[in-house]
């Protein structure tokens, strides 16, 4: 009760989303490490198999794609993007981690702790997000895309390559996520500007 | 007409680099190959993910020879590039392996600006303050381009550089300094994700001969 409620609200804000962002740039230097682990051995067939990635399964969804669309988002519309994004990897994440123990790959183990990591820290930003949207008062108007691939596939070698499709769609979306909340973070650091 | 016998179809030309130095443009080099002899021009092309319409490089002067340049307008990011390096002579043509980019992956920013060295503190506690402002292009106020530091700083007369991490920070205060040697200093900056940029040239600074003055005083 020291402070004005207004500052208050302001400085909470804010260190909500320095910590989101955070969570959001671990995810994506994760997902970066994985792609690494798994392309120490990849089959070479594998990248010209490999799915485009306009067939990510969150490739629909609409997002800005350049600095002033994305400037141009309000903070509401720019959340629900990014709560829709990570609320579209629940199930393929779920996949990824029920596959990552049998994976043919040397580094099976340490993708599968890599993969639980993603996991466990996509749900931590999923609560702080949801806190978030609270906090600021925007509405709950985000939609999950369907993902429909229930298995990986049949041989080993489709199984590789399906999975590190899958991360390279998640290594993307997490790459936007981290953006669109680092913008977020300079918006609310009006009296932090040292951050930005 | 007999030189005529060497001449041929152009050699292959390779994409060799992409950057982005904001985020917001970028630019892709390439080497020719042989010329065979002939005049030989060269073309680059590309296709967005999710388009079937290729494009013919919008810039090839602003990056410097054998490169294209793809301004605000051309650039867009988590979207796939396709590009192709053609060279023709008046005897045929030959392409280059095609290279997928996404600007997300390349972003390499400029050096930091304004690298100043100032000797601070007291005769007792000097310390050298560094500070620095993030390359002009990169749009760090916005918050969409996040950048952070590391300095380099040795004593001249030193072999081995030690290096300093500063996170976010656009200043630096390095202690326990030798007095009356010159300090060597240099910036660079990284993306959150992506790769550092060159040094910037090096600021010298002399700290001060204390120790001999207050061992002269000490002596007398």
């Amino acid at each position: 009760l020291l402070c004005s409620s207004l500052r208050c609200h302001a400085v909470g804000l804010s260190d909500l989303l320095d910590r989101a962002s955070q969570l959001s740039d671990k995810l994506h230097a994760l997902s970066t490490s994985l792609t690494s682990d798994l392309d120490t051995h990849f089959p070479t067939m594998g990248r010209i198999m490999m799915p485009h990635p306009s067939t990510c399964h969150t490739s629909s969804l609409q997002t800005p794609n350049d600095k002033d669309q994305v400037l141009s988002v309000p903070e509401s519309e720019l959340l629900s993007l990014i709560r829709s994004l990570l609320l579209s990897w629940n199930d393929p994440l779920l996949l990824l981690a029920l596959e990552a123990p049998t994976l043919a790959h040397p580094s099976n183990s340490a993708i599968y702790s890599k993969t639980k990591e993603l996991q466990d820290n996509t749900h931590s930003l999923s609560a702080g997000l949801e806190h978030l949207t609270h906090k600021i008062g925007s509405s709950n108007s985000f939609t999950p895309l369907p993902f429909k691939g229930g298995n990986l596939g049949q041989d080993n070698t489709s199984r590789l390559i399906y999975f590190h499709f899958l991360l390279s769609c998640f290594r993307r979306d997490s790459h936007k996520i981290d953006s669109f909340l680092k913008v977020l973070r300079c918006r609310a650091a009006k009296l932090r500007p040292e951050t930005c | 007409l007999l030189g005529a016998t060497c001449q041929s179809p152009p050699g292959k030309p390779k994409l060799t680099s992409c950057r982005s130095p904001e985020k917001e443009t970028f630019s892709c080099w390439w080497e020719p190959g042989s010329d065979g002899g002939l005049p030989t021009n060269y073309s680059l092309y590309y296709r967005k993910e999710n388009s079937e319409i290729v494009y013919e490089c919008p810039d090839y002067h602003t990056s410097g020879k054998n490169s294209c340049f793809f301004s605000k307008n051309d650039t867009s990011i988590w979207v796939n590039y396709n590009i192709t390096v053609v060279a023709t002579n008046s005897l045929g043509s030959n392409f280059s392996d095609s290279v997928d980019v996404d600007v997300m992956y390349i972003v390499q920013p400029h050096t930091p600006e304004n690298v100043s060295v100032v000797l601070e503190g007291t005769e007792d506690n000097p310390f050298l303050l560094v500070t620095w402002e993030p390359p002009h292009k990169a749009d760090t106020r916005s918050g969409w381009i996040t950048l952070v530091y590391q300095l380099r700083v040795k004593l001249e007369k030193d072999d081995k550089w030690e290096e300093h991490f500063a996170g976010q920070q656009k200043q630096f205060n390095i202690f326990s300094l030798h007095s009356g040697e010159v300090y060597m200093v240099k910036v660079r900056c990284k993306p959150d994700h992506g790769f550092w940029s060159e040094w910037s040239t090096t600021r010298y600074v002399r700290v001060p001969d204390y120790i001999s003055r207050e061992m002269s005083s000490w002596i007398l």
